[in-house]
């Protein structure tokens, strides 16, 4: 071997040590220098996680009673992505093991609502066996998930299904708004009523469950899981008995005003504690049921449940119906007549049936005439000509007073949402000057005068005109005038509950408004308190006949028939008990039902028997019983049977039914 | 010109297995067997989990071992002169085999014609072939003794080009490589002039380049050929899975995540990972110090290669030798190196190490014949 050999095999050897060492030097930085970045990257090729929703809280009455609780349901769920004969050698399999017509399965799979990435339900509602078939064989069924899923249950059906709400599955605004809180596309959210209103503390957090996948993103093992925990209870100042009665008189004096020839188109039920602001009854009527939900609507449902001629049933009309307040106005033009010292307690008017103002001719209704009234019996007997008489002398007054009857409703909380938890709370309207400038600067057609008359403030005087109001703004005006002066802001929710039972936090109540007068007057408000009384206990009273036999406390309280044009009145009644020392405010309204000494003024009775009775009873769990035992029998008393005659009206649909699909039922009877 | 002159060797009487080197000897062994548990490491999960046997390739690899240390005794047994002087036949032979496979008798794996289906073996000439070649090209360089002049060097490539041709048409452009390389280092030792190997390069890549623009390279191949290029990008399957591979190694750190413990490699995240990515295993579950320990083996075989080259009694010894160096050297560079990202990805076993019967065949036949001209220096 000569020396050029020699020299031309060094070359070599000095080659591969040079490529000897990139191959160290690259290992160096790969496994060295960037390990933990790799590490951390091979950690997340290899893990999944998977976020599993936890059971919503309960929601329950003041005594402890479920309202809303959770089942589990047994879903069963079929990939979107699923084409052409694998679909339909799984669609035929379903088919077979559900016992369900391959054609609502299809229809199911086609249907629009559910969310594109997602597996949608094609049946809700299956037995054990049923799953567990299906989990065996899920080889043979690619994209189908047999799935046990929480699901609201409401035992008392379509029971305060405004208050409650209803939860759906999340949508792109609600995402965004909440980004911050971990919801993921596909999550439950509350929608409406207490299920949103309290969505924070109803949800709990939600468990995780890591999986070792492979490269295909297939489940290898399970590596854990973090538990979800489930959502606080919400407790709320609703008491299911008051809510029944609610419920059961609005329907039936409605079913009443229906059979005498009015529309009756839809009413409002709202009971307050008059000390605090709870809302112990929130009835909305036509009504819906909120297990509808449970799963996703139904398409027919929904168009049904929107459809105007079911009279807007998913409406709250205790904080979403507007109505003007008419006579049960009244004691608002009394304390703004008062203040301004257009009346005293005892000045009387002569009331002959009507008065002229303005050349327009006002008259009492049903042009009854009351001779000489002072304040009190004005009220007992709603004399409209004393209200008009006030509200004119109060127009006729200098700038700064000219506007009284307003200025005291803004304290009496009207024109202004009152802040209850619950959503899409209407604001009312009280109309003055600036308003009518402004309206009819915006929509000169709709309001062609610009300029206020003194008519405009005689009609407020007797809650007509442009004034509107919610049931829940009536009834909140009338506590701070059995409570001496006070406006709580009504509330919903009374506490919310751990899962291990302790008060995580309490809804205090929150007094947002003072009415000054009844305050600096406190005789003002006795005047007023014995003139409303006089209307169920007087037999001159608006509401004599509608408490006939009534043996209760002392109520106090005011009916009213409001006008709205090319509409059926509006019938009114709002009572406050016990008289001397009021605890609750009960306010009812059926819009197109007439006189409101015929339909509102006896659901209210009825209200206000219930919670007699109710609070008299020492076999019911105690208020603030933060949870009641489950009743012995749950098909007796304790579960009320619910009206049945909801149904056939139209504006309620159906309950959904819930299928028992038992694998036996299949097979043939044999005897 | 310089003229090769022979060394004068005196002629020693004694069994030349007394000179054999063990130390290369063991170093391919130990590769071997640490080839075999890192293909069982490799396969058992997904084995297990198809519910088939997780020994699978584990048996089968051990049995190409046995077999391959069956043809590297025969190669050290036999005289590499005899070696040297029948290796025009065989060399005809393997030419003769390449067409074979490339008639219906040959089995179509992934695009690629280059296996024959024996029963349950498959039989891949081209591995074998680069033995063949690096026999061939000895033979045929050494009777000029150092003195390559063009016609001669051009007479050497045309040797080689029948078989790489025929490689090329399989197509198994990764051997076609490995050829390419071997052949070159051969002919520099073997002394061809400088600026004719630099043409030679020259011409080559423009070949190269030349196919890859006309297209006469499937998309795959060029996918894989210049996905390490641009490694940021993760849209092509290539250079996902060239990421896997990346991850696989670095995920490894020091002293890697366990013998049977890689998440990357249990879960099929890396592809072909028994066979041309088996050195991401290594890296995941043995970490810096089990990977470098393994290319430290692969130091110690090309070191005792180098060093028997220039043992080596004639010319055709030293020229065989650097060929079983280079071809060593280049595959586990180019596989090491696709696997970290510093070199296109091909079709390149690693030596030992990947699972197949035909490379671990070629890979022992080379150390036996570099076994063989080693101990046989004195006789």
């Amino acid at each position: 071997m000569n020396e050029n050999s020699r020299l031309r095999i060094l070359v070599v050897g000095v080659i591969v040590i040079a490529l000897f060492s990139a191959l160290f030097a690259r290992l160096w930085y790969l496994q060295v220098i960037s390990g933990d970045q790799y590490a951390a990257a091979a950690e997340g090729n290899r893990v999944r996680t998977v976020a599993r929703e936890a059971p919503r809280g309960r929601i329950l009455d003041r005594r402890g009673r479920i309202l809303v609780d959770n089942r589990t349901a047994n879903v069963v769920a079929v990939s979107r992505s699923l084409v052409g004969e694998e679909r339909e050698h799984v669609v035929r399999e379903l088919s077979e093991l559900l016992r369900l017509p391959v054609a609502e399965i299809e229809d199911r799979l086609e249907d629009f609502r559910y969310a594109d990435f997602r597996p949608i339900p094609v049946a809700t509602e299956v037995d054990e066996a049923t799953l567990v078939a299906i989990r065996e064989r899920q080889d043979d069924l690619p994209g189908v998930e047999a799935i046990q899923s929480a699901v609201r249950v409401y035992p008392y059906g379509h029971l305060a299904a405004h208050v409650l709400g209803y939860v759906g599955e999340i949508n792109d605004q609600e995402l965004e708004d909440r980004k911050d809180e971990g919801y993921e596309l596909g999550n439950t959210i509350g929608k409406v009523g207490v299920e949103r209103a309290y969505e924070t503390d109803l949800r709990g957090v939600p468990g995780v469950e890591f999986y070792e996948v492979d490269r295909a993103g297939g489940v290898v093992r399970e590596l854990g899981e973090r538990e979800a925990e489930q959502g606080d209870d919400v407790q709320l100042g609703v008491d299911l008995d008051a809510q029944l009665a609610a419920e059961d008189a609005l329907l039936d004096f409605i079913t009443i005003a229906r059979e005498g020839g009015r529309p009756a188109t839809g009413g409002a039920v709202v009971a307050l504690d008059a000390t605090s602001g709870a809302v112990v009854a929130m009835a909305s009527y036509p009504t819906f049921e909120p297990a509808g939900f449970v799963h996703g609507i139904r398409t027919e449902v929904w168009e049904q449940l929107n459809d105007p001629k079911s009279n807007l049933p998913l409406n709250n009309r205790a904080i979403q119906g507007l109505y003007p307040p008419g006579s049960t106005f009244k004691p608002v033009t009394a304390v703004a007549g008062l203040s301004t010292g257009v009346i005293t307690p005892e000045s009387t008017i002569l009331d002959q049936g009507s008065i002229e103002i303005g050349g327009r001719r006002f008259r009492n209704a049903g042009g009854k005439s009351y001779g000489y009234v002072a304040l009190p019996r004005a009220l007992t007997v709603s004399s409209d000509v004393y209200f008009y008489s006030a509200a004119k002398a109060i127009d006729d007054l200098s700038a700064a007073q000219e506007e009284a009857i307003q200025d005291v409703a803004l304290q009496f909380g009207f024109d202004q949402p009152t802040g209850i938890e619950l959503p899409f709370e209407q604001d009312g309207r009280v109309p003055d000057r600036q308003w009518k400038r402004t309206v009819n600067h915006a929509n000169p057609t709709a309001f062609p005068n610009a300029d206020w008359f003194t008519g405009d403030t005689v009609n407020i005087g007797i809650g007509q005109g442009d004034l509107l109001v919610t049931p829940l703004q009536m009834v909140t005006s009338y506590a701070a005038l059995a409570n001496g002066g006070a406006v709580y802001r009504p509330h919903i929710g009374a506490r919310v509950i751990d899962r291990f039972g302790a008060v995580v936090r309490e809804v205090e109540a929150q007094a947002i408004s003072e009415v000054t007068p009844i305050i600096e007057h406190p005789e003002w408000r006795q005047y007023m308190m014995s003139g409303l009384q006089g209307t169920v206990s007087n037999r001159e009273g608006t509401a004599f006949n509608a408490f006939a036999g009534y043996s209760g406390p002392p109520v106090a309280a005011k009916t009213g028939t409001s006008q709205t044009a090319g509409r059926e009145d509006t019938s009114l009644f709002v009572g406050t008990f016990p008289a001397n020392a009021p605890k609750y405010v009960i306010a009812a309204v059926v819009e197109e039902g007439g006189a409101g000494s015929d339909i509102a003024a006896p659901i209210v009775r009825r209200v206000i028997e219930s919670l007699v009775r109710t609070e008299a009873d020492s076999s019911l769990p105690p208020i603030g019983t933060l949870i009641a035992p489950p009743p012995a029998e749950t098909t007796s008393s304790t579960a009320p049977a619910l009206p049945e005659d909801l149904v056939p009206d139209g504006l309620v649909p159906e309950p959904i039914p819930v299928p028992e699909r038992k694998l036996d039922d299949e097979e043939p009877a044999t005897e | 010109m310089t003229a090769v002159v022979q060394r004068d060797i005196p002629r020693r009487n004694v069994n030349p297995l007394v000179y054999a080197d063990w130390v290369l000897i063991a170093a391919s062994i130990l590769l071997s067997v640490i080839g075999l548990v890192m293909v069982y490491s490799s396969t058992q999960h997904r084995l297990a989990f198809q519910g088939e046997d997780p020994n699978y390739f584990l048996v089968r690899q051990a049995s190409f071992l046995v077999l391959g240390l069956g043809l590297m005794a025969l190669m050290i047994y036999i005289d590499y002169r005899v070696l040297r002087d029948v290796s025009p036949v065989v060399y005809a032979a393997t030419i003769g085999v390449l067409f074979l496979v490339l008639t219906p008798l040959g089995t179509t794996t992934r695009g690629s014609q280059a296996r024959f289906e024996l029963g349950i073996l498959q039989f891949q000439p081209s591995e074998l072939t680069k033995i063949v070649l690096i026999l061939g090209v000895a033979s045929f360089c050494y009777q000029y003794r150092g003195d390559l002049d063009a016609w001669r060097l051009a007479q050497a490539l045309g040797l080689a080009a029948v078989p790489s041709g025929l490689i090329l048409l399989q197509p198994d452009l990764g051997t076609a490589l490995v050829i390419a390389f071997t052949l070159m280092g051969m002919l520099l030792v073997a002394g061809a002039r400088p600026r004719h190997l630099g043409v030679i390069v020259l011409f080559a890549v423009t070949l190269l380049v030349g196919m890859v623009s006309v297209g006469a390279l499937e998309e795959y191949q060029v996918d894989r050929l210049t996905s390490f290029v641009d490694q940021s990008s993760d849209l092509q399957a290539s250079r996902y899975n060239l990421e896997q591979s990346k991850i696989a190694i670095g995920s490894g750190g020091v002293l890697g995540k366990g013998l049977f413990e890689g998440t990357q490699t249990s879960l099929s995240f890396v592809p072909e990972q028994h066979t041309d990515f088996i050195f991401t295993a290594v890296g995941e579950e043995l970490g810096f110090v089990g990977a470098g320990v393994v290319l430290a083996l692969f130091g110690v075989v090309v070191w005792r290669i180098w060093r028997l080259a220039q043992l080596a009694r004639d010319p055709f010894g030293t020229l065989a030798a650097v060929g079983v160096l280079v071809m060593i050297a280049f595959q586990v560079f180019q596989n090491v190196g696709m696997s970290m990202g510093i070199m296109p990805i091909t079709g390149i076993p690693l030596p030992f190490l990947s699972y197949g019967g035909s490379s671990m065949l070629a890979s022992l036949a080379g150390v036996g014949l570099v076994v063989n001209i080693g101990m046989r220096r004195y006789t």
